[in-house]
């Protein structure tokens, strides 16, 4: 999808801004705060991050609350909502040329913004179950259906999670019912997905919160849905003491499964434009890139030279964890939630909020 | 003023009643915006409409008011509707956390305003001291003690509450952070106890002493004066300390996401933020707020009235 410029990009002949607050918009924990402190220096400005804890949070409280950021994270389902609020603005591919240098040819112009007139990829993901091996033996690889899994953990009754995410809650009860389309508008085929879900609060009551990053590790959540990086971010941060890596396995389904990447805005309201679009090519730097994957957020950067299967051998990231990277080949063949129709967004909500009721 | 000072009844002049009004503008301006226009705001947008991105378009004039989404909302706290097993379980776990209120809440305000005697300042700093540290925190604090790693989870454990709890139905396994009702319950009681406790201790606190020795002097044994003089004339500080403890349970959400975060002990507070945080259907959270407000309101206005009455029984 070509997606409309409604005004002119920010000139790269413009001097950068100077000083004051720069803000962004952003998932708790998304951000190494390193990372953000040195861009801080390197820019004079002082970085603050807002939190929200779902997308759909962020862009009504970005389109009726009027909050004014310089940099919003986000998904490419929210986008053309995002641009049909003129929320964002169009970047200016001269600011952010690290996109075309260091990032993965398949997101240098994804389908979901071809020419990359509003975003730049941020970090790619799959979504998937993890588990605590040493407090539950189960095995979605040797299951016909995988999310089988989750379903079947009856045995860990209100020890597990569900994302507090409605694509993916929903996404994942249909591809447990074998049904391919995420992006489906059917009433139909959505009320099946309820139906699952159902039965999932019923056998495994699980709690509905993204925080498994941290609660995994603490062994507070034995399995769950999971994002891939919430693996390797509680592997780096959030491990107790005597915990060893090799506690937590992670499976997602290979074919078919959700495989999607975040993305980097620049506000509309932005009064920092030419300092938003050095923050997008900031975080696509090799070395920054890293640092931020690595040393906090364990969501990892499409970058061309970073060799995750190396960083594996060095065992800068624990061996059991491998699968939690996402490979170019996988990114290429994943399936991914992309904006819904009106009346879809409406039927999804729908389901939701009736799940949300108990 | 320029105006003749004209006699009003109580023994003020007009004059007079305008300055005392002065003192009460900060209070009323303070109200008018946080309160008042924000609750309009929420009325707007519940009588209000939506675009076709589904976000809210609130009506500020009410000649354009559109109920739509209120009847939406009444529909679906029915029986069969939407959220009425919401509607039912806030109701049993408020029930069940202003009982329990009452009867923890209770022995204490009783104990605080009769017969602590020299430990009284610190047992009233004590009942204070709760309110040091924020709601949210105390929450918080809960979520790490009763972690099935927890202090909190090994004493009830050590103790078998957990078991006891599990063999009457109350915890379906021993994990009390795990989606169970009963958490969130006596979470609610730890949450709201002081505010209960505090006006029914004025209360007691205010009860002529004399009365009491009337009621021994007549030959009351202590059990009957505390039944048929001390528990009627305490009767408005229960009423008061239970609708401070009830109302701000019934709006109360983030109990249930620290405590248990399952679908299966929402609230009804929950649904309203599922609702207005989520996607398009926040025109029916206002909706909600406002149902919700009308139900309190309701049970306020009651309130007032046997307040009133007793008032007047006093009196008389």
């Amino acid at each position: 999808m070509t997606l409309p410029r409604f005004s002119e990009p920010v000139s790269a002949s413009e001097k950068p801004e100077t000083g004051g607050v720069f803000k962004i918009y952003s998932y708790a924990d998304y951000l190494n705060p390193d990372v953000l402190k040195e861009f801080g220096k390197r820019e004079g400005v002082e970085v603050k991050v807002t939190t929200f804890d779902s997308v759909d949070e962020a862009f009504s409280k970005l389109s009726t609350a009027g909050l004014e950021f310089d940099v919003i994270v986000s998904t490419p389902d929210q986008l053309s909502k995002l641009v049909g609020r003129k929320l964002l603005q169009p970047l200016n591919e001269e600011l952010v040329p690290n996109l075309e240098k260091n990032i993965w040819e398949e997101i240098q112009s994804p389908f979901y913004d071809v020419g990359s007139r509003y975003t730049v990829p941020y970090v790619v993901y799959t979504t998937g179950i993890g588990w605590r091996n040493d407090k539950v033996n189960v095995d979605p690889a040797g299951l016909e259906n995988g999310w089988n899994a989750l379903w079947d953990a009856t045995s860990q009754r209100g020890k597990t999670q569900l994302l507090d995410d409605k694509r993916e809650a929903l996404g994942m009860a249909m591809l447990r019912e074998g049904q391919p389309n995420l992006n489906t508008a059917s009433p139909e085929l959505i009320n099946i997905a309820l139906a699952a879900l159902n039965e999932l609060a019923q056998n495994v009551r699980p709690k509905v919160q993204i925080s498994a990053y941290e609660t995994l590790p603490a062994g507070r959540i034995t399995i769950g849905q999971l994002w891939s990086g919430d693996l390797l971010s509680g592997a780096i941060s959030y491990l107790p003491k005597g915990t060893p890596a090799s506690v937590m396995s992670y499976w997602y389904q290979a074919e078919g499964g959700p495989v999607f990447n975040d993305i980097l805005t620049v506000a509309a309201a932005s009064t920092k434009p030419i300092i938003a679009h050095r923050f997008l090519n900031y975080m696509m730097e090799p070395q920054v890139a890293y640092d931020n994957f690595v040393n906090f957020v364990g969501y990892q950067p499409p970058q061309k030279s970073l060799d995750a299967a190396k960083l594996f051998d060095e065992g800068i990231l624990p061996k059991s964890l491998s699968n939690a990277v996402v490979t170019q080949e996988a990114y290429a063949a994943g399936n991914g939630f992309l904006t819904l129709t009106a009346e879809g967004e409406q039927a999804w909500e729908k389901a939701w909020s009736k799940f949300r009721a108990g | 003023m320029g105006e003749g000072l004209v006699e009003v009844p109580g023994g003020l002049t007009m004059q007079e009643r305008r300055i005392w009004g002065l003192f009460a503008a900060p209070g009323m301006v303070w109200l008018g915006l946080f309160f008042v226009v924000a609750f309009y705001a929420v009325i707007s947008v519940g009588l209000g409409n939506i675009n076709t991105l589904y976000q809210p378009i609130p009506y500020w004039n009410p000649l354009d008011w559109n109920v739509g989404y209120l009847v939406q909302a009444i529909e679906s706290v029915v029986p069969g509707g939407q959220n009425w097993a919401v509607v039912v379980r806030s109701v049993i776990y408020i029930l069940t956390a202003i009982i329990g209120a009452l009867l923890i809440g209770y022995p204490v305000a009783y104990y605080a305003s009769r017969h602590a005697g020299r430990w009284r300042g610190l047992v009233v700093v004590l009942l204070i001291l709760p309110f040091w540290i924020s709601y949210i925190m105390r929450m918080f604090a809960w979520t790490n003690l009763l972690a099935p790693d927890g202090y909190g989870s090994k004493i009830l454990s050590a103790l078998s509450i957990d078991s006891l709890f599990s063999s009457i139905g109350l915890l379906d396994g021993t994990d009390w952070l795990g989606g169970q009702g009963i958490t969130v319950i006596i979470a609610l009681i730890y949450g709201y106890v002081p505010f209960f406790i505090l006006p029914l201790f004025a209360s007691l606190d205010r009860i002529d002493q004399r009365v009491i020795e009337a009621a021994r002097d007549l030959g009351a044994p202590p059990p009957s004066s505390f039944w048929r003089v001390i528990l009627p004339m305490s009767k408005p500080g229960i009423r008061a300390g239970l609708v401070l403890v009830a109302l701000p349970m019934a709006g109360d959400y983030y109990t249930q996401t620290l405590m248990s975060g399952s679908p299966s002990t929402s609230m009804i507070g929950n649904t309203i933020n599922d609702y207005i945080q989520g996607g398009p259907d926040k025109s029916l959270g206002a909706a909600m707020t406002i149902l919700l407000s009308v139900v309190l309101l309701f049970f306020m206005l009651y309130y007032l009235r046997t307040l009133r009455r007793e008032q007047g029984e006093v009196a008389a």
